[in-house]
């Protein structure tokens, strides 16, 4: 039995999988919890689809796949900037038109020209095939974001808190913003390898909004979301040698379902507790005074 | 160090599209001042507030603090801002302690971690505002006053010698607005310059020493016993402003009674001996409500 459970780690695909799943399943997480509080989970979404013409050309140029990607997504953050600036359309149709352009051009790309890289690679990842070079810029990018979350993490939370505060304080917002919308962007391209450009706006998400149904604070948000993050890419990995199936989709689904579990009964902000607390209070309420409380129900 | 100024001279801002939301305002504070920011919704009042922040560029003129740009004075924290209750996720996951501590982030190094000082500066701050025993609290769980209170602190412990408030006194307890203008005062006293912008007409006199009318640009500036008059207010307010007159009389020499309530944004009830609402004479056509 034991045997048979170890059977994943006697493959090196599978152990390296586990491993990078890991590392860049913590550091999504931990840019889950900014993503979340700063609304900008769409914005994730759309930064994680627009990577793809980028990974295209690069693989056509065989240039590194993370500098194309890198720079796609930066372009398609810039245009949407340009038109919610300069017109009078709305982020999310901005967000809905820029995204969608750049992944259309991208699959566009992919077939008009095929290379070493298919389409399906790039949108729903594949770990396990993973190339070492690949690896290292995966492992490369996670780790810079990691060290500047962990030099920067207060100003950023600032920066998400009280933009204004931030700025009367003499901090460069502009930079602020620049830099969490890097992280963001990077991310999205480590994170490109092991679920693909359509999960990975789960894993710069759900981590981060389970985590704020569990707590009040931020410091440990980020403890929850990151340990969420690795166990639930570790485990999804590991699974999927077993399921034979999607290392992205098992990573994904195991993070709905603790989402879901945390949804239900969260100690404080869970569906349950809040509806122990309306009923405890309702309860108070139709004390004495129970009559008043009616009639004042009845005429608001 | 005590005589830091504000200067604001000829600024005009006109956004991306165009609109000119403030035109060539001047006004000049002093330190040890109160100072009110008056004028109805869309007057320039938030744009004059962006502007000292920094937060827009003036297309014309200068904003100077202390005689500094206002970057320079952000930088050295100079500037503290009480914002707006409606401009604050009180969801955020962050305790009154956090945000306090993050009135302290300019003087800290560039992880921002707090030293003994900064630490004893904050719980001092908090308990100038009676807020310690809250410390360990998220900020969502506090009731209107006790929230404003906390960013009061959070001012506080910055140390800042401008303060800039943003409509301190909405959603607040009248008990709560007593103890704010106490501290405000206070504040003035240690040679703090207090610009309050405020749409609470009727509090204006009793705790600013000068107040600032704006509507698009600045119509008066000046000493609130001077400036703070029905003129420069009806002109400023125009129809948006409810006039309701008492004991009104048009016989010379018998107005000895007479006196004016001048109201905004909501109407002002007035009842008669009996505990009815009275019809107050003298209405005017555009009392029937700006809204």
């Amino acid at each position: 039995m034991i045997e048979h459970l170890l059977t994943p780690f006697h493959y090196e695909y599978m152990v390296k999988a586990i491993l990078v799943s890991g590392f860049i399943g913590g550091v999504c997480a931990l840019l889950s919890c900014f993503v979340t509080l700063k609304g900008w989970s769409l914005m994730g979404d759309a930064l994680s689809h627009a990577v793809v013409p980028g990974v295209s050309i690069s693989y056509l140029l065989g240039l590194p796949f993370a500098l194309g990607a890198f720079v796609s997504g930066m372009l398609a953050a810039l245009a949407m900037g340009f038109i919610k600036s300069r017109t009078r359309i709305r982020e999310d149709a901005t967000i809905g038109i820029v995204f969608t352009t750049f992944f259309a051009a991208g699959v566009l790309l992919i077939s008009l020209y095929p290379s070493n890289i298919s389409l399906k690679t790039i949108v729903f990842g594949n770990i396990l095939g993973i190339a070492n070079a690949d690896i290292v810029q995966t492992l490369i990018i996670s780790g810079i974001t990691l060290v500047v979350l962990a030099l920067k993490w207060k100003d950023l939370l600032l920066f998400a808190f009280d933009p204004n505060q931030a700025r009367a304080i003499g901090l460069n917002t502009t930079l602020l913003h620049l830099t969490l919308l890097t992280l963001l962007a990077a991310t999205a391209v480590a994170a490109l390898q092991a679920v693909g450009a359509c999960l990975v706006v789960a894993m710069l998400v759900t981590p981060g909004a389970t985590a704020y149904l569990l707590t009040d604070r931020f410091g440990r948000m980020m403890v929850i979301a990151s340990v969420m993050g690795v166990l639930t890419s570790v485990t999804g990995a590991y699974g999927s040698y077993f399921l034979n199936g999607s290392t992205g989709g098992c990573i994904v689904v195991l993070q709905a379902g603790i989402f879901l579990l945390a949804l239900a009964f969260a100690p404080k902000h869970g569906i349950v507790a809040s509806r122990i607390r309306a009923r405890s209070s309702a309860a108070a309420r139709s004390g004495p005074d129970a009559a008043t409380t009616l009639v004042t129900e009845a005429t608001r | 160090m005590s005589d830091l100024n504000l200067t604001v001279r000829g600024v005009t801002v006109a956004y991306a599209n165009g609109h000119v939301a403030l035109r060539d305002a001047s006004f000049k504070l002093n330190p040890g001042t109160i100072c009110a920011l008056v004028g109805v919704n869309g007057s320039g009042k938030s744009t004059l507030f962006k502007a000292i922040m920094g937060f827009v560029r003036p297309m014309r003129g200068t904003v100077r603090i202390g005689g500094e740009p206002v970057r320079a004075a952000h930088k050295r924290n100079w500037v503290a801002y009480v914002p707006q209750s409606e401009d604050v996720d009180w969801a955020f996951p962050v305790s009154v302690w956090d945000v306090v501590l993050m009135g302290r982030y300019g003087y800290m190094n560039l992880l921002r971690m707090p030293r003994r000082h900064d630490k004893e500066i904050a719980s001092r701050s908090l308990d100038r505002v009676q807020m310690l025993d809250f410390k360990d609290r998220q900020i969502g769980e506090l009731s209107g006053g006790q929230k404003k209170r906390v960013f009061l602190a959070r001012a506080l412990a910055q140390k800042g010698r401008l303060m800039l408030l943003d409509e301190p006194f909405t959603g607040v307890d009248v008990k709560t607005e007593a103890a704010i203008i106490d501290l405000l005062r206070e504040l003035r006293d240690e040679g703090h310059i207090v610009l309050v912008s405020t749409h609470d007409l009727g509090s204006v006199p009793e705790f600013c020493d000068e107040c600032v009318i704006i509507n698009r640009t600045v119509l008066a500036a000046g000493p609130t016993a001077t400036t703070f008059t029905e003129a420069n207010l009806t002109q400023a307010f125009g129809g948006a402003l409810r006039n309701v007159r008492f004991d009104h009389t048009d016989t010379p020499g018998a107005r000895a009674n007479e006196f004016h309530v001048l109201t905004d944004d909501e109407g002002a009830l007035v009842f008669d001996q009996d505990g009815r609402p009275a019809r107050v004479h003298g209405r005017q056509p555009s009392d029937e409500g700006p809204r």
